[in-house]
């Protein structure tokens, strides 16, 4: 609970840091990038608190680069 | 060019210098020793050799079209949307596989030697916090600070050489060549893989460099000195450890370090030896994100890398904690996939640029 709490004010305050001058400035895109980027941290960060299943990224990068990993593995052997 | 920023020959060349030895410091000697044995200090060698080859690919890669990043040549080669999804899916690979498992390494070595009652969660988010940090303040800030910390490690690095030489067994490098040259292939590969070919991110900051021609020694000066610093160590862990002691230790460097006793009243100095690769961590990882930061909003158009980095950091600390369940799949993984992937965008996606380059002239 207090670890979301946590995790809740560090987005907030990354918010304070960095939002007003983009507001200011009229920057649109950057907010929308900057928006959605600390979206997807504050959602990784709470689902890894409540340990809910995070999908591994590399694992998808294994499966992709199986064949060529056979494949050069094969000659090395 | 989203910043104006200017860096010297010299700054460049000494940003080099750490992101090679990087987070390799830690992972080079057993990876070389697994594959190599007792020959582990031949393929370092070798290693380096071939990685002032592939230095001068970057730099003719980065001088296709002068002043321009990486991501502004893959635009201009390969036309508006191919570029940008060659480079997004680079900077995405990059981040998961290059940044978060850096990140990674620090958390571990952390908890395994140093301080294995603190939750690792802590130790990330303190680490990536210099990062965000350094990120923010810019690649001119961060060549100075390089220039004053490469001496620290500069003397760390001269402590730990002198103070182990004088345990070395010769006899553990032979019998040499004892299992012909393939193993020693493999161990080159393995070394450029983890020590030169994320070098591709370093075009990013390659166009701020103050001459065009001093740029392309200092990367390669650079670049000759880390693969030195490497194959000191890998050398150093064969002679003092033996190559069973470097293949089995998690962190060879660190077991080294331990070895240092001079007389019999200075032992015990490893702690202080290992600031050296917190500083080249910290180097590697900084221009990780930079690099990625800075193709993000160059990919996207924006005006500014800064407003991203902080929300990067944010994501790169979950990344770290999620992507190696455990060591037996982190070994497995940095040999098995690791080698391919880094292979595909450090050396064959360079090829392939300068390839369409000198086709279109």
């Amino acid at each position: 609970m207090w670890t979301i709490f946590g995790i809740l004010a560090a987005a907030i305050a990354i918010g304070f840091i960095e939002v007003p001058s983009l507001w200011k400035n009229g920057q649109k895109r950057e907010l929308w990038a900057f928006s959605f980027l600390l979206l997807t941290g504050t959602v990784l960060s709470i689902a890894k608190t409540l340990q809910i299943h995070i999908p591994n990224p590399l694992d998808w990068m294994a499966v992709i680069y199986k064949p060529f990993s056979d494949f050069l593995f094969g000659i090395l052997k | 060019m989203l910043e104006n920023a200017r860096i010297s020959a010299w700054q460049f060349a000494v940003l080099v210098t750490l992101f090679t030895i990087g987070s390799s410091i830690l992972v080079v000697p057993a990876s070389l020793s697994a594959f190599a044995y007792q020959d582990a200090w031949i393929a370092a060698l070798i290693g380096v050799g071939t990685s002032l080859l592939l230095v001068w690919l970057y730099c003719a890669v980065g001088n296709i079209s002068p002043g321009k990043s990486l991501i502004e040549i893959n635009e201009k080669l390969l036309g508006k949307w191919a570029g940008k999804t060659v480079s997004f899916l680079l900077i995405l690979s990059l981040f998961f596989a290059g940044a978060a498992s850096a990140l990674y390494y620090v958390g571990f070595f952390l908890t395994t030697h140093v301080m294995p009652q603190t939750p690792v969660h802590a130790l990330n988010i303190l680490f990536v916090a210099v990062i965000v940090m350094g990120t923010r303040l810019g690649i001119e800030t961060l060549a100075r600070s390089a220039e004053i910390l490469f001496p620290f490690f500069a003397v760390l690095f001269g402590v730990m050489f002198f103070s182990t030489v004088p345990q070395i067994h010769l006899d553990y490098l032979q019998p040499v060549l004892e299992k012909g040259a393939k193993p020693i292939a493999t161990a080159v590969i393995s070394y450029l893989s983890f020590a030169i070919l994320p070098d591709i991110i370093l075009l990013m900051i390659f166009p701020y460099v103050h001459q065009d021609s001093a740029a392309r020694k200092a990367f390669l000066f650079g670049n000759f000195i880390g693969g030195l610093v490497l194959t000191i160590i890998v050398t150093l862990s064969l002679l003092v450890l033996g190559p069973e002691g470097t293949t089995t230790h998690l962190f060879p460097s660190y077991a080294l370090a331990q070895k240092i006793k001079i007389g019999d009243f200075l032992q015990r100095v490893e702690v202080i030896v290992a600031i050296m690769w917190f500083i080249t961590f910290f180097f590697r990882l900084t221009i990780y994100l930079y690099g990625i930061a800075l193709a993000a909003a160059q990919i996207f158009e924006l005006k500014h890398y800064r407003p991203l980095v902080l929300p990067l950091g944010m994501i790169l600390v979950v990344l770290s904690l999620v992507i190696f369940p455990n060591v037996a799949y982190e070994k497995n993984w940095d040999t098995k996939t690791w080698i391919p992937y880094i292979l595909s965008v450090g050396l064959f996606l360079p090829l392939f640029l300068l390839g369409i380059a000198k086709f279109r002239k």
